[in-house]
């Protein structure tokens, strides 16, 4: 019950943010300079009267707050608005490109998590011995090289040098192997897409790996210090278990919750990851919604990243929650 | 007379540090045997904690076992020979790190330690930690071992011991925690426990409490204890024998009613006076002067000797070793004081060394309490302003005083 509580109270916790969100992104947008109708008719003779029925047609020609108070009314109903760039429902631009972005952040995840825990309990257990010392350079490396640089040179090497991977765009297998014409079985299909992940996974997945292998190398040093862990070597269970249960699940507290809070670092990463890659995600969207002034775009864009990070947040917290019995359910107590 | 449980020989445990090497275990020797609970005693850093933790082999880096013998039951947990080189290396008998692991850890020597909130893993139920420990440690299958937690949680008063079985450490208060515990270490059935500081972190009542289950338990189970402590009020109330602690060295030895009224070293007596009595107020009490030095760079000679109110200077140049200086209850009374004629170093003949205590009655004075080694300069001194005093020597009469105090 007081896991089901908590749950609730931290959704509606996360209402005045979302509106947050919005307002801020709303106000920015449309003090913006530039005017979209101009950059519309960009090229043609402006005519006052057409800039003022396009002006009509869009709401533009009323005060912000009433422009606001509609347009969060079609958010509500799933309607983020009609992006005058691309002529298209934004939302139904949003739906096509957010299955490329989610696959690249998650690969990302994946890869910064399953080499970042090993490499941290043994950057842990080996101390200022050579392998920490490796692991420290690497993960200095990782922080402090931007993203897409580590793209490009990815791409320099293994695309344009040795010729082993693809550079640029994503395979995406909820398409099925009839979408590509050059694909023919489902094992293929999954090859293809692994093989054209690979490069951009990497590239977005450094940094995070690097932060998380030093929180975790820190975690599990602390937490082999523990006397519980002192404790249990008194009891002669053995180092392995030791290593495994006692000392390891105390130390991934913390690292769910840099997970969590680094959403927000993953997804500006993978805007230029996308750019670099040339994948058609919502980074790239988004870069393309400023190039071309699309307000309606950006907001929307805006919004839907901004509650993917909210909701990261939540999920974080839920399952730090869930997994660390000391953390006690918020106004319960 | 049967073998001890325990013989620990001249065991010598140092930390090899960048500041240079702590001698924080210096050439103890002590014995414990069944059914005996035996006290270790002294401020904290006088290497109560890093013996205790030497004894399952469980030091770590930097610190290390460098010399003595400790025997357990016939078996050597540790023991060097002097090898075909000329080096010392580690006996032929001497157990291997995953024997000491499944024959001696938990099964036959068990631990309590201090804070028992840091002691139990914060995300795993108490009884989840309970459990894991008696499987691994008396060969039990995952129900039997339950049954056994929750019977052991009953048999040191936890109310309840199903329900809280599955609850976690943060849930327990201190002395229900410390119960926990003392629970997982009669769980698993050893013949020693060693029980560093085990109360320290609760308070009066609970202590009282802690102290009296640990003593209805051991006549049940007929368990050894090496009781780790700073505390002689405890001592009092638990131990059979004690050992004082002062700066790595065991500097007295005695069965516990022979310690606290036949006291022999100027340190016990210090730590007795030190302690709060029914019979004085708090007024009268005394602190011992100064801090002790460090175990890094012991002061030369008896290392009680910048603190000590009975010192001479013949002290300062001679290192006494704990000798019988008496015989209590079919047990040795050590002493590593010159002040005993076995030690024949000359303590009588040698002037007083002042020190801080010596000043007027009442007065405690700064001074000369952190004095490090050596102290050439300090000794010459000394000797000038007794010598303008007429040499009176004032610290004997004040010993006296002290000894009536507390018999
Ligand atoms: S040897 Fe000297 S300094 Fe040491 S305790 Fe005895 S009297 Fe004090």
């Amino acid at each position: 019950m007081g896991l089901a509580r908590y749950t609730l109270y931290r959704l509606l916790q996360a209402i005045p943010v979302l509106l947050g969100i919005t307002i801020i992104t709303f106000v920015l947008a449309n003090l913006a300079p530039g005017d979209p109708v101009q950059l519309m008719l960009a090229g043609q003779e402006v005519d006052e009267e057409l800039v003022e029925a396009i002006e009509q047609q869009y709401g533009l020609d009323r005060p912000l707050h009433e422009r606001y108070v509609t347009y969060m009314a079609g958010v509500l109903e799933g309607d983020l608005g009609y992006s005058i760039h691309w002529g298209q429902p934004v939302t139904e631009l949003i739906l096509g490109r957010v299955g490329p972005t989610l696959l690249l952040v998650l690969s990302a995840y994946a890869f910064a998590i399953a080499t970042a825990i090993p490499l941290g309990i043994i950057a842990a257990t080996r101390r200022n011995e050579p392998t920490d010392h490796v692991s420290r350079i690497v993960a200095l490396f990782g922080v402090s090289t931007p993203s897409f640089w580590i793209g490009i040179m990815l791409i320099l090497l293994f695309a344009v040098q040795l010729g082993w991977l693809p550079s640029t765009g994503l395979v995406y297998p909820w398409r099925g192997p009839d979408a590509y014409a050059w694909i023919d079985t489902w094992p293929e299909l999954l090859y293809q897409t692994a093989r054209h992940l690979l490069l951009p996974m990497i590239a977005l997945g450094t940094l995070q790996m690097a932060t998380l292998m030093r929180v975790e190398r820190t975690q599990m040093i602390e937490s082999l210090h523990g006397e519980y862990v002192t404790l249990a070597r008194a009891y002669g269970v053995p180092e392995r278990t030791i290593l495994r249960k006692h000392a390891f699940q105390n130390a991934q507290l913390p690292i769910i919750t840099i997970i969590g809070l680094n959403l927000s670092t993953a997804l500006s990463g993978a805007v230029l990851i996308e750019y670099v890659f040339n994948i058609n995600g919502m980074g790239r969207l988004f870069i393309e919604a400023i190039q071309a002034l699309d307000y309606q775009l950006i907001m929307g864009i805006t919004i839907v990243f901004g509650t993917i990070f909210v909701v990261g947040v939540i999920v974080t917290d839920l399952s730090y929650a869930y997994i660390d019995p000391r953390v006690t359910y918020g106004e319960e107590e | 007379m049967t073998d001890p449980l325990l013989r620990v020989e001249n065991l010598k445990t140092q930390f090899f540090t960048d500041a240079g090497t702590v001698r924080a275990v210096d050439g103890i020797s002590f014995e414990v045997r069944e059914g005996e609970i035996v006290g270790l005693v002294g401020e904290s850093g006088a290497g109560k904690s890093v013996a205790s933790m030497s004894l399952l082999r469980l030091i770590e880096d930097p610190g290390e076992i460098v010399a003595g013998e400790i025997t357990y039951k016939g078996e050597t947990i540790f023991g060097l020979e002097e090898g075909p080189d000329g080096e010392l290396r580690e006996r032929e008998d001497m157990l291997s790190n995953e024997e000491i692991r499944t024959q001696i850890r938990g099964n036959e020597i068990a631990v309590i330690f201090q804070d028992p909130m840091e002691s139990l893993n914060p995300v795993f139920t108490i009884g989840g930690q309970l459990r894991e420990f008696i499987e691994l440690n008396r060969d039990l299958p995952k129900d039997a071992a339950k049954e056994e937690a929750i019977r052991m949680l009953r048999e040191v008063g936890i109310p309840d011991p199903e329900q809280r079985y599955g609850e976690y450490p943060h849930q327990f208060s201190g002395g229900m925690r410390q119960r926990v515990l003392i629970a997982m270490a009669l769980a698993c059935e050893p013949s020693l426990i060693i029980a560093d500081e085990p109360t320290t972190a609760l308070d009066v009542t609970v202590e009282g409490q802690i102290l009296e289950l640990v003593d209805e338990l051991q006549d049940k189970y007929d368990t050894s204890f090496l009781w780790v402590t700073h505390d002689m009020g405890v001592v009092a109330e638990i131990c059979d024998r004690v050992n004082v602690m002062y700066l790595g060295e065991i500097v007295e030895q005695a069965p516990v009613d022979e310690l606290f009224h036949d006291t022999k070293h100027p340190y016990t007596t210090a730590l007795l006076n030190s302690m709060p009595r029914p019979d004085r107020t708090v007024g009268e009490l005394e602190p011992i002067e100064g801090v002790m030095p460090e175990a890094i760079n012991p002061p030369s000679g008896c290392r009680f000797h910048p603190r000590c109110p009975e010192a001479r200077e013949v002290c300062q140049r001679v290192h006494p070793d704990a000798r019988e200086v008496a015989h209590a209850d079919g047990h040795p009374h050590r002493a590593a004081c010159l002040k005993h004629d076995v030690f024949d170093a000359g303590y009588d003949e040698s002037p007083p060394l002042e020190t801080a205590t010596q000043e007027t009655a009442g007065v405690p004075a700064g001074g000369r309490s952190t004095g490090g080694p050596g102290g050439e300069d300090g000794a010459t001194d000394l000797k000038d302003s007794v010598i303008e005093d007429g040499g009176e020597p004032t610290d004997g009469t004040r010993s006296d005083d002290r000894g009536e105090t507390h018999e």
